[in-house]
């Protein structure tokens, strides 16, 4: 594993903003550990190692070509921050004044605001623990940026765009999000990853501090990833009554591994995790969920949905901590998935593990087909049998979808999985 | 319209249908009664497309055509509908998109462009007030949390909506009240006319009171072994089945 071997090299020539000692530290934390294999508890469903191939280098490219094709949301207004291959690109970007409200290119902003960056950098994630976090921290040159101030409700969406077009196919790119939301303040995030042509590798962590009584909408987005191998963090961390609903869709990709992960720092927060994934072909979906209750008196609900078609795998492990003290926390746990093909495979593994005694956890998962009954129903009407499934498999995937909420999202999504599935009901 | 000859039909090893044989005609009426056992859904679901039934003999002709080639999507185009005894509930769906694709799965048969939109919103409206079907329903997802009135009319509704050559109602009285009833037996009153047929399959007989049968049939242990009018089944009524099964074994 080239990239491995020639690390400090690499480390070296990278610009280390004013995060030197950060990036030192998760350095030598992700030597430590290395990469992880299928041993890893982890990682035992996504072998990962031998999915990362020979010569693939650590870095961004700024080259780029296209971008007319790009989905840009045209028609929902909002704060556009756009990144080409890593890289924040400003021309693209759209950046509406909205007072209270600071974003752009993470690392512009790593020297506009030190003191944030001392206190918040790198404090969500567990380098210590996390092999690619601590990878993402060492080299990690770009990303968003978005610091909201306390009591204010921002009404337009910030959009975060990726956008993979021409660059070498044999860069590992590292991109990084920090976002900060003052208490009692209100922000709908979309991250939007997009791959429009030739096989791509990128690492990505977003750091995500949700003041008191504050509360962060966030999706993330995978429509349009063939081809694409990427990990995912989501690292949100809720101080007291903060609301916390992050979405992720996932309808295509090569290897996805999204690790969402909510820790429950204040009372009477609440974080509603939902998800949906759609697998084809050899498409290996990994959805690794963490809420860690810390305090009494939380809500947390994770309601993931997949759709598996040809040779494609899913995994979901889904686990939620209830620590000794978080006495009153209601903590519930859904996982389904429905297998349109015999090639097609789901990993479930919900781990709950509670330390409290007066708590609510439950936890549901269900692995099945489309069902018959239902099936010959809408036969029986003249719809022909791929259109039926299709129709079937919208009903079951649709939810997800539908608990999204900024409008104008949603329906662009529910078009998406029309779209995907065929049907145009 | 529709020709059934000496079908035979087993699921597993179990023979249900022993040699079953009956004719309908365009603008006829067939009501199939009999005891709990005897085939009569399995009849139904058959003629439909179930594929869990094995055919052993035997054929069924729709049109002229053997319906038995044909996939159950393929049959409903062709103008064959049935009312499910217990109809399926399928959350996510609204039953205005599920008739969308419906109509327009027909209409791309007949080689017609999809539905106008504003023609299919009055097409809608127009063949739920057939079965007094409020507007909310439409948007509901499919018979999800109806009463068992509801499911029925909302099946009687959609048969109008696809206005087929041959409907096979199975037990559509199975749980409804007599208002209920009126109400479904009113709706299919309204859709009989001379180019349709109905095939009503029903233990009872009270359905036929509103549903007016042309011809009457009694199956048993797989077969129609007696056939006659609209008094036939008054006739069951009175004397349950077993005068039937003492003929047959005599």
């Amino acid at each position: 594993m080239s990239f491995v071997n020639n690390i400090d090299t690499a480390f070296e020539s990278i610009d280390k903003d004013t995060l030197a000692e950060v990036r030192e530290s998760a350095l030598t934390s992700f030597k430590a550990l290395g990469l992880p294999s299928a041993r890893h508890e982890e990682w035992r469903y996504t072998n990962i190692k031998t999915k990362l191939p020979e010569g693939l280098k650590l870095g961004i490219s700024s080259e780029s070509q296209v971008a007319s094709r790009l989905k840009y949301f045209n028609s929902i207004e909002g704060t556009k921050l756009v990144f080409i291959n890593g890289a924040f690109s400003a021309e693209s970007s759209v950046i509406l004044e909205q007072s209270g409200l600071a974003v752009g290119s993470l690392k512009e902003n790593s020297s506009n605001h030190p003191e944030l960056f001392a206190k918040y950098f790198n404090k969500a994630t567990d380098i210590a623990k996390e092999n690619f976090a601590a990878l993402n921290t060492a080299f990690a040159q770009d990303g968003a940026f978005i610091y909201l101030r306390k009591n204010t409700k921002v009404e337009l969406p910030v959009f975060i765009f990726h956008i993979y077009d021409s660059a070498p196919t044999d860069i590992f790119t590292q991109s990084r999000n920090l976002i900060y939301v003052e208490e009692n303040a209100d922000i709908t995030i979309v991250e939007d990853f997009q791959n429009s042509i030739g096989e791509k590798f990128y690492n990505h962590v977003s750091e995500v501090f949700i003041g008191r009584n504050a509360e962060v909408n966030y999706s993330l987005l995978q429509l349009h990833n063939p081809n694409t191998t990427s990990i995912n963090y989501i690292e949100a961390r809720l101080e007291r009554d903060a609301r916390y609903h992050v979405t992720t869709v996932t309808l295509d990709g090569k290897l996805v591994r999204n690790n969402v992960n909510a820790y429950m720092d204040g009372e009477n927060a609440l974080a509603t995790l939902n998800g949906l994934f759609i697998g084809k072909d050899t498409s290996h979906i990994d959805n690794h969920i963490l809420v860690d209750h810390r305090v009494p008196n939380c809500n947390s609900h994770q309601t993931y949905k997949g759709v598996l078609d040809d040779s494609s795998t899913g995994v979901f492990n889904g686990k939620i901590f209830v620590q000794k003290d978080a006495q009153k926390t209601n903590a519930y746990q859904s996982s389904k998935a429905v297998l349109l093909s015999d090639e097609a495979s789901m990993n479930s593994k919900p781990q709950l593990e509670i330390f409290a005694d007066d708590v609510k956890c439950s936890h549901g998962a269900a692995i099945g087909q489309v069902s018959k009954n239902e099936l010959f129903y809408l036969l029986t009407r003249g719809i022909d049998k791929e259109t039926a499934r299709g129709i079937l498999t919208y009903a079951f995937a649709h939810e997800i979808i539908a608990a999204v909420k900024l409008p104008e999202l949603r329906n662009y999504l529910d078009e998406k999985l029309k779209q995907r599935l065929n049907i145009t009901i | 319209m529709l020709e059934i000859k000496n079908l035979h039909a087993k699921i597993g090893d179990k023979e249900i249908l022993k040699g079953l044989s009956l004719t309908v005609n365009a603008g006829e009426v067939h009501a199939i009664m009999g005891p709990n056992g005897t085939g009569k859904s399995t009849l139904a679901s058959i003629i439909a497309g179930k594929e869990d039934y094995e055919i052993t003999a035997g054929e069924i002709l729709f049109e002229g055509q053997n319906l038995l080639d044909l996939s159950p999507d393929a049959r409903a185009r062709e103008g064959v509908f049935l009312a499910f005894q217990y109809p399926v509930e399928i959350p996510g769906v609204s039953t205005t998109n599920f008739m969308k694709a419906a109509v327009n799965a027909k209409r791309k048969h007949n080689g017609q462009e999809p539905i106008a939109a504003k023609e299919f919103l009055a097409m809608m409206n127009e063949k739920r007030q057939l079965v007094e079907l409020d507007k909310s329903y439409l948007s509901r997802s499919i018979n999800e949390g109806f009463s068992g009135g509801e499911k029925k009319r909302n099946a009687i509704f959609q048969m109008a909506m696809l206005d087929p050559k041959l409907a096979i109602l199975d037990e559509t009285d199975f749980g409804l009240d007599i208002d209920a009833l009126r109400i479904v037996a009113d709706g299919v009153n309204k859709l009989r006319n001379k180019h349709n047929a109905f095939l009503v399959i029903t233990h009872y007989q009270r359905l036929l009171n509103h549903i007016v049968p042309d011809y009457v049939h009694i199956m048993y242990d797989g077969r129609i072994v007696k056939t006659g009018d609209k008094g036939l089944a008054l006739k069951m009524e009175e004397r349950g089945y077993d005068w039937i099964k003492e003929e047959i074994t005599a």
